[in-house]
């Protein structure tokens, strides 16, 4: 029988034996995120509210123990793991949605209320939460602030930063303060604008004041399939420069259908190399004409077909399969590693065969679905785990894909966030200097060395080694730490 | 303290081999409220920031940066200016990609001029700002806020995706990328963006833009009264959420929009209505507006112009036509609740006039001819209910000695105070000008 340390029975005595989970077994489940790292966490909290947050964070800072947030444990970057053990600090009881102002367009939520909870909460307003992440399902308002979450429909409306007005953040010192406005009046810094993907390393979020935006009255979904996936994104890039906005633009290749078609039944066909999912909205008349528009740009590339969903019903299945893609890729292989590249849009073309030009000489199956009009790319290279050697060549592919959108003129994560898993990377876009500049911003936060430790920037003391940061250091001796400063 | 007191024996003076001003009269348009710097630094390139800043932070110079110098007015009176750092002559393209939709731009380039760029591809930045054939880009960034259209388009934050920032001690950094999503580090340019100069000067900024809509329609409708008019706007902002913008002007604001250009509009208190799109799109949101507001009982005709750019900018001008020594007030709060706080300010004013009241956003501008710290502070204390905030943007010296014209910094003001100390430990940035005393 494990005997429970000093920090335990603190916990427990702060917030209650049902909200504490420190039994070996028990931890589990918490050594995971949706990445293939993993952290050792030694006890996990469950705060019921702002105080107990509070008591938790000075409770661990007493015992110098670090805290790491969690929401869903959704996250693709390894932001909610445990990188040097701890306390997790879980948000998932915390997840009212508080008050829906519909003539103000905002909405109070507390970080554990699930994205997709909220969109529907704001449905029933003649509203709409635009930041509409493919785990929506499952990922959480906080998470979702942590990393500046994006998704299909941030294309025309911006992601999580443009939409979170106010937040009640409680920082690395246990202090809690609201920073923020309704309407973004209050005088001073944008602690807002700071604090939203800041990756959880700066404080916890306990309460968002969020934007709602009205809903089109209108809505069209095309489906368009091409025989090759070059002739889909010089549509994507032709779409985009005709000055039209679509409301989303989504490119899913052969591989992702290959693994979403017989779980799903979309209606992709299987022996298509791309298709794209492009949507409009707005006013009736703006959607007629405007989908009549996008529809002759996507005629230009030589599709097989375009067509239109036609309902509500159909609309929403095209959806799942964009959607559902990542959960249906465990079809083809039991692992995946998948990216967040971004790159200005005009080099998606280039980009992608890049992609599968690394993919095909690491001898790794890539399947790729992706926010084409925002040049946000999710390659996702498929492995087994148990093979010896699968998951080096993985990270190394990995590595070169993030350097070909670096040189791109891109970034190494569009939504997702650096996290433990990019954190060696970031020094190809950021010089020292900049790096140093973000952490006296961090540092203006408190005491953040112990707050969720190991993340963002290259690994600092007592990191240990996560899974592939030695892949890591042999990317970076390759191309040079200093390549694109 | 002057600029070669200052240097160290043995030391070079201060920004040697810059393009520097010293002459007393050709200071006098680096004058902040009273003050007046010792020298100036027009900078023509990256670098001579990096020096300027460097140079002034061995010497323990106060610096204030200047663009336009079209919201210098902006602030309280500073605690100390040696050196004004002039960025207006940085004002190259640096990198321009119509076809990704983003642009790079030094610091000191106009709107206008950014406008006009723009305009070759079909393209545009919509944000407004008054004078925006004098507001530089890097200005626009460091005041940070919403316009009239920032229901719909935000605020300069919202638009800007990379910055290329020179720090008080000489070190140039960058935040960002030339992506329109990105979360690869902390987002620096929020931070900068709206900071007033305070933390380090914006050299470079890169935006992402929007493409020129198909149609672009402005209508104005007469009201009897202001009330009448704000009533009116509200209901055209919730009966059409796809507007483009929603003002109500009074009778005196429409007056001087006039005189500035906007011919759409005559001296009466008018709702001024703007929607983009494709043009039936433009119309059929426009029309639904229209139902509204004949349905709060304004009921005269709508007059149109082809002249848009002309007319809004004439209103965005209007923030900055304040009549002579009159306090310029800026409200901020909840659209819904615009009409009590129209009613708090009337009753509390002497003489407001002018009045801007963007029905969609949430903003309201009016000025007075007079206002006193008493009359600031109770008003502050009854919109604090209606989440309002209120800040100064222009008054007399003597009334900011007496009032804080930023009004209380809130619950951030602790990690306000940290990140000026992390970012400018010598306070050598506008020392003293923004919230809370930074």
């Amino acid at each position: 029988m494990k005997t429970p340390t000093a920090l335990v029975l603190e916990l427990i005595e702060a917030i209650g034996e049902d909200a504490v989970v420190w039994h070996d077994e028990d931890l589990l489940v918490y050594e995971y995120d949706g990445t293939i790292d993993r952290g050792n966490p030694d006890v996990i909290a469950l705060p019921a509210d702002t105080d107990d947050v509070s008591a938790l964070i000075r409770i661990a800072n007493k015992h110098g123990a670090s805290v790491t947030p969690r929401g869903a444990g959704t996250g693709l970057s390894g932001g909610a793991l445990a990188a040097k053990g701890g306390v997790i600090i879980g948000m998932n009881r915390m997840r009212r949605i508080l008050s829906v102002d519909a003539e103000n367009k905002t909405a109070l939520v507390q970080p554990g209320v699930v994205n997709l909870d909220l969109g529907l909460e704001a449905e029933r307003h003649g509203l709409a939460y635009a930041p509409d992440p493919s785990s929506q399902r499952a990922c959480t308002i906080g998470g979702n602030i942590a990393e500046n979450a994006g998704g299909p429909h941030t294309l025309a409306w911006g992601t999580t930063t443009n939409h979170v007005l106010a937040v009640e953040l409680v920082t690395a010192d246990g202090e809690v303060q609201w920073i923020g406005h309704d309407t973004r009046d209050e005088p001073g810094y944008d602690l807002v604008g700071c604090v939203v993907g800041s990756e959880g390393t700066v404080g916890i979020v306990t309460q968002a004041l969020v934007r709602l935006v009205p809903r089109p009255s209108a809505v069209r979904t095309m489906l368009a399939v091409y025989d090759s996936v070059r002739d889909a994104s010089n549509a994507v890039s032709a779409v985009v420069a005709s000055g039209i906005v679509p409301a989303a633009l989504e490119m899913i290749d052969k591989m992702t259908i290959a693994a979403v078609e017989p779980v799903l039944n979309t209606g992709f066909p299987l022996d298509a190399e791309a298709v794209l999912l492009v949507e409009v909205d707005g006013p009736e008349s703006q959607v007629e004409a405007e989908g009549a528009r996008v529809e002759s740009i996507l005629r230009r590339f030589e599709p097989r077909e375009v067509r239109s969903a036609t309902d509500h019903e159909e609309r929403e299945h095209l959806w799942a399969g964009r959607k559902g893609a990542i959960g249906a890729l465990g079809q083809i292989m039991p692992n995946y590693y998948l990216l967040d590249g971004v790159v200005p849009r005009t080099k998606l073309p280039d980009v992608l065969d890049a992609v599968y030009e690394i993919a095909e000489r690491y001898r790794l199956p890539v399947a790729n679905m992706f926010h084409a009009g925002d040049g946000n790319l999710h390659p996702c290279l498929l492995f087994d785990e148990r093979e010896p050697g699968a998951t080096a060549r993985v990270l190394d592919a990995g590595g070169e894909i993030m350097r070909v959108c670096v040189d791109a003129g891109g970034a190494i994560t569009g939504e997702h966030g650096v996290g433990l898993e990019k954190r060696d990377y970031l020094p190809w876009i950021f010089s020292e200097a900049d790096m140093d500049a973000m952490k006296s911003l961090r540092a203006a936060f408190g005491p953040t060395e112990n707050f969720n430790p190991c993340k963002i920037f290259p690994a600092g003391h007592g990191c240990g080694e996560a899974g592939h940061q030695h892949h890591a250091q042999q990317q970076i001796a390759k191309f040079g730490p200093k390549a694109f400063v | 303290m002057s600029a070669s007191d200052a240097a160290s024996p043995g030391q070079p003076p201060p920004f040697e081999g810059l393009d520097t001003i010293s002459e007393p009269v050709r200071l006098a348009r680096y004058a902040v409220d009273d003050s007046l710097p010792t020298s100036a630094v027009l900078a023509t390139g990256i670098s001579d920031v990096e020096r300027a800043m460097a140079d002034a932070s061995a010497a323990g110079l106060a610096v204030i940066p200047h663009g336009g110098r079209t919201m210098q007015c902006l602030g309280m009176p500073p605690q100390r200016y040696d050196t004004a750092l002039d960025l207006s002559r940085l004002n190259r393209v640096v990198d321009y990609e119509p076809e990704d939709f983003t642009i790079t731009v030094q610091a000191g380039m106009t709107l206008s001029t950014l406008q006009q760029q723009l305009a070759i591809n079909g393209q545009l930045l919509p944000l407004d700002h008054p004078h925006f054939e004098q507001a530089t880009l890097g200005g626009l960034a460091a005041v940070g806020r919403g316009g009239l259209r920032r229901n719909s388009f935000g605020g300069p934050r919202d638009w800007l995706i990379g910055m290329r920032m020179v720090q008080a001690d000489g070190t140039a950094i960058k935040a960002g990328g030339k992506v329109v999503k990105n979360v690869s580090g902390y987002d620096l340019a929020k931070l900068f963006s709206g900071s007033l100069g305070t933390l380090g000067i914006i050299v470079e900024l890169t935006f992402k833009l929007r493409p020129q809509p198909a149609s672009d329609q402005i209508i104005a409708i007469g009201a009897p009264t202001l009330d009448d008019a704000q009533r009116a706007a509200r209901a055209a902002a919730n009966a059409a959420p796809f507007l483009n913008g929603c003002i109500a002007l009074s009778a005196d604001a429409a007056a001087e929009a006039r005189a500035l250009g906007a011919r759409l509009l005559q001296d009466e208190p008018t709702i001024v209505l703007r929607a983009n799109g494709l043009e039936s799109a433009a119309t059929e949101v426009l029309s639904h507006a229209l139902s509204a507001i004949r349905e709060v009982g304004v009921d005269r005709p709508e007059r149109r112009t082809s002249e848009i750019v002309e007319t809004w900018q004439a209103i965005a001008d209007l923030e900055l036509q304040t009549p002579n020594e009159h306090v310029r007030l800026r409200l901020g709060l909840p659209p819904a609740k615009l009409v009590q706080a129209q009613v708090l300010l009337d009753g509390h004013l002497n003489n407001p006039a002018q009045w801007i009241i963007a029905a969609d956003s949430g903003l309201l501008f009016v000025s007075t001819p007079r206002v006193d710290a008493d009359t600031i502070a109770r008003l502050r204390r009854e919109l604090g209910p209606l989440r309002g905030r209120l800040t100064i943007e222009s008054a007399p010296p003597e009334l900011k000695s007496s009032v804080d014209i930023w009004g209380p910094a809130g619950a951030g003001a602790r990690l306000m105070h940290n990140i000026k100390a992390q970012f400018d430990p010598q306070t050598a940035l506008n020392p003293g000008r923004f919230v809370d005393g930074i």
